[in-house]
């Protein structure tokens, strides 16, 4: 989940990209502001202040060397609010001045570069409000307004590209100065407005990201709640018939427990169900990683989960066969693992033959551990392989055997093993066994957990 | 030898009544109550052997959790098995180990396994 600190996180970084883009465009434009003018002085024949230009280069290359240092040296690009937003209005007003000087002395409105101003305007509207935008848009205009006519009227020179020219320059100027104007104000318009529409849509995903949340939320709640609601009266009505069935209201006839024990046994069916379909909201519904990772000996877990099927297959005349070290400690989720090896216990009971064994085989290969569980049972068709995995998928031969079933089990499996950054595989034979395989990172490093 | 003494806490009358008769049929000696505070106060007045303390109440759903700290806080020697119908870790904001109980069970509980482990205590 992402919590307010990692957000407030994730906007600085974006705002920190767009200073360090900021200051890498500013060295190509230095770099080709200079190339311009080797360019221009070696084989074009134009009359400009040169002298004038290379020190307005100089200026952008030095304020840029101290943009750089102050950023990516002195800072180390973590700066406050306060810092950046100070920095982007030094920039901003830097680029402009430099800009509008440097097209002032190369030939002012004649030159074709004046449009580079589009991009500045974009720039800031990227950056700043509208209301910030109106204001740069507004001083630039008055600039362009009052120097323009102080040209018109020879108030100030004219650094000219063509000298012959001058007389069409000046004609021409008021056209070209609405030109440019118009470009300049219709660029901030649209800058803006593309801008404010990109972040209602921002806005409008970020709302959508909360309620979806929020209903996730809700959804462990209901979880919690219908597991609570459904398998305490499962409890009782359990308890109920295990009165009856130990004589503890008195003597029944044998019929009687006979039935009792059917019921008895299609009410674990059922438990069995229900955890089946919790577990699968609860893995559909994973996406805060919210499964805490402890340190959990792998052999006590694989015999409290025996332990909870020692009574069924107890009944089905199967032995439980264990092969693996005291000491294999994984770092993972115990409610995770309880869902693999439970529902891998539970299958392999029913669906085996009686009198068969379950080897639970477990054994660590440097990072990983291999674990194993095998039995004795009916297999799986070659052809149903691929599909075992698929939720609410369940094998011919496996609903001939129980009627009652979700064909989640497996689907569940694959999911928590994968929660735990795992793998399965399976191999069977038919009518000789299956065995599952899962490789279980012993620490749960690649697994994404508990990132707040 | 007098009977041993264990005592419910749970707001489900029928798991009283069930596990409370299959506890007697095995030779308990049962004490029962329907709220955190009644149990709470019975813990004085007859000084059971063992609780077995169900976790959701009407009140909280996590109420048992925290009421096993207070008891324990009251009778450290005191074994405490909460019990409760949600058997998946994940649906409490709970960590298993940090709860002051000595067994961790799901409902339904099979009588023979709860026996066997209250054996392990009293």
């Amino acid at each position: 989940m992402m919590n307010p600190k990692t957000k407030v996180l994730k906007q600085f970084t974006d705002i920190n990209r767009l200073l360090s883009w900021f200051i890498i465009l500013r060295w190509i434009a230095c770099f080709g502001v200079f190339i311009a003018l080797l360019t221009v002085f070696f084989s074009l024949k134009y009359d400009i202040p040169f002298l004038n230009l290379y020190i307005l280069n100089s200026i952008l290359f030095l304020l840029n060397l101290f943009f750089t240092v102050y950023f990516f040296v002195l800072k180390k690009k973590i700066l406050s609010r306060q810092e950046m937003n100070v920095l982007f209005h030094v920039q901003v007003i830097c680029d402009y001045i430099l800009l509008f000087l440097l097209i002032f002395f190369t030939g002012y409105l004649e030159n074709p570069f004046i449009y580079f101003f589009v991009f500045h305007i974009m720039l800031t509207a990227f950056i700043f409000s509208r209301r910030v935008v109106i204001f740069y848009l507004s001083v630039l205009l008055v600039a362009f307004i009052s120097v323009t006519f102080a040209e018109y009227f020879s108030l100030l020179p004219h650094f000219g590209l063509y000298p012959v020219s001058q007389q069409a320059y000046h004609d021409l100027t008021p056209v070209r100065a609405f030109g440019l104007i118009s470009t300049l104000v219709i660029t901030g318009y649209l800058s803006t407005s593309i801008k404010s529409r990109i972040e209602q849509r921002g806005k409008s995903v970020e709302v959508e990201l909360n309620r979806y949340k929020s209903l996730d939320k809700i959804k462990s709640n209901f979880i919690l709640q219908v597991t609570h609601e459904i398998r305490g009266p499962i409890a009782a009505l359990k308890g109920f018939i295990e009165m009856v069935l130990k004589r503890i209201t008195g003597e029944i006839p044998d019929k009687t427990d006979e039935i009792l024990r059917k019921a008895n046994r299609r009410i674990d069916n059922l438990l069995t169900i229900i955890d089946e379909m919790i577990d699968y909201a609860y893995m559909k519904s994973e996406e805060d990683a919210k499964y805490i990772s402890q340190e959990i000996n792998l052999r006590e877990i694989i015999d409290y989960n025996i332990d909870l099927f020692t009574a069924r297959a107890r009944d089905r005349k199967m032995k439980f066969s264990v092969n693996c070290y005291n000491d294999i400690v994984l770092t993972s989720n115990r409610d995770l693992l309880n869902i693999i090896l439970g529902n891998l216990i539970s299958n392999s009971i029913k669906y085996s033959r009686e009198g068969g064994t379950i080897s639970i085989i477990a054994e660590q290969k440097n990072a990983m551990v291999h674990i194993t569980v095998q039995d004795e049972g009916i297999g799986i068709l070659p052809e149903e392989m691929d599909k075992i995995f698929e939720e609410f998928y369940r094998t011919q031969r496996a609903r001939k055997i129980e009627r009652d079933g979700t064909g989640l089990g497996l689907s569940i499996i694959k999911r928590a093993v994968e929660a735990l950054g795992g793998s399965i595989s399976v191999y069977s034979e038919q009518d000789r066994g299956t065995s599952f395989h899962i490789y279980h990172p012993c620490k749960r490093g690649e697994v994404e957990s508990n990132i707040d | 030898m007098d009977k041993q003494k264990i005592l419910i806490i749970d707001d489900d009358e029928d798991i009283l009544e069930t596990v409370g008769a299959l506890l007697s049929h095995e030779g308990y000696e049962i004490h029962s109550a329907d709220t955190v505070e009644k149990g709470k106060a019975m813990i004085d007045e007859v000084s059971p052997d063992l609780v077995l303390l169900d976790v959701m109440f009407p009140e909280k759903k996590t109420r048992g959790f925290e009421a096993a700290g207070e008891i324990k806080e009251k009778n450290p020697e005191l074994p405490i098995f909460v019990f409760t119908a949600i058997n998946r870790e994940y649906a409490f904001d709970f960590n298993k180990d940090d709860i002051c109980a000595e067994e961790f069970i799901n409902k339904p509980v099979e009588t023979d396994k709860l026996v066997a482990l209250i054996k392990n205590y009293i």
